[in-house]
């Protein structure tokens, strides 16, 4: 039942994005070049239409009738908002497909969804063990110091 | 079959009763009503970079919130829906400009590097085009607004890049 619920939504998303033609590389390199405002007014109108819906929703206190209380999610802004968004844009520039595209290509019968697909998961491997190590490395010497000298720090 | 396949793979469809791309007007308060639907049903924010993630987790033996595969999957079934109502240029290894440019080998290696930089990039930034960009928006959030503007500006200047790079042929 739940299940149904979400492939329905994505169904509907894949519909949309494949409908407006945001799985084909000349939409999104034209949209890039600054060639074709659509997708830029696509999502700008799409924010236009959710931002009032959800603002009212949180207002009134809405309860999902799937997921409980409604909890909008917000991020502060961080330094890998920017990190992120220059690794994320680049790809972005070079293939003309961004993650919803990935999945509305192969559904359309496009084969070279799959070359960035393997491309994706790769990324997101590595920008987690990088991640991890980071952490790993930023707090091993701080234990390495208490056990070694107690009267540091 | 076989004329139908050729005919599918020439960009047409079963049916042909949808032309691409259909109007934004209507595709975008479409869109914001899915996401703001996802919401309000499920109170779950809608992002399909998340779903790799999930994929990934899954490979390592982490813990998976199915629900993003599930809508994974929908988001196949709508675009594959789209392409037997209206055709699907792309069909088979058809790739646009980028693919009258370059030879497949290439093609697919430049596709994979991109990935790559597309994966990691949404993971780093911690959303993508949809997570950040349409749903974060949505629920004005600061670091998905300053994401969304990244991207956009470094997609933008790339893209230029890569059209004096080629010499004006991309």
């Amino acid at each position: 039942m739940r299940q149904g619920v979400y492939l329905l939504f994505g169904l509907a998303f894949g519909f949309l994005f494949a409908a407006a033609g945001l799985n084909q590389y000349d939409v999104i390199h034209q949209m890039l070049l600054l060639e074709n405002f659509d997708p830029f007014l696509i999502m700008g109108s799409a924010v236009a239409t959710a931002l009032p819906i959800l603002w009212l929703l949180e207002r009134r206190g809405w309860r999902s009738p799937l997921g409980g209380p409604l909890e909008l999610r917000r991020w502060a802004i961080e330094r890998r908002h920017l990190y992120g968004g220059v690794v994320f844009g680049t790809g972005w520039a070079i293939t003309g497909a961004c993650p919803g595209t990935l999945s509305t290509t192969l559904g359309a019968g496009s084969l070279l969804g799959l070359p960035m697909v393997a491309g994706v998961l790769l990324g997101i491997a590595l920008r987690d063990t990088i991640a991890e190590r980071t952490l790993r490395t930023s707090t091993a010497p701080v234990r390495q110091t208490a056990d070694t000298t107690p009267a540091a720090q | 079959m076989v004329r139908q396949a050729t005919w599918l793979a020439s960009g047409g469809s079963v049916l042909d009763i949808l032309s691409i791309p259909v109007a934004w007007y209507l595709v975008g308060p479409a869109m914001g009503l899915t996401v703001a639907g996802l919401y309000a049903v499920t109170n779950k924010h809608l992002g399909v970079s998340g779903a790799y993630v999930q994929a990934v987790d899954w490979a390592r033996g982490r813990p998976v919130e199915s629900w993003r595969l599930w809508f994974l999957a929908g988001t196949v079934a709508g675009a594959a829906l789209v392409a037997m109502l209206g055709g699907s240029p792309q069909f088979g290894l058809g790739y646009g400009r980028l693919g009258e440019l370059l030879p497949l080998p290439a093609l697919v290696g430049v596709l994979f590097i991109g990935g790559i930089l597309i994966g990691f990039g949404a993971r780093w930034a911690g959303a993508c085009t949809s997570g950040h960009g349409l749903t974060g928006c949505s629920t004005r959030s600061p670091g998905s607004m300053v994401a969304v503007m990244t991207f956009m500006v470094t997609a933008v200047a790339v893209t230029f890049l890569l059209r004096v790079i080629t010499g004006g042929d991309l």
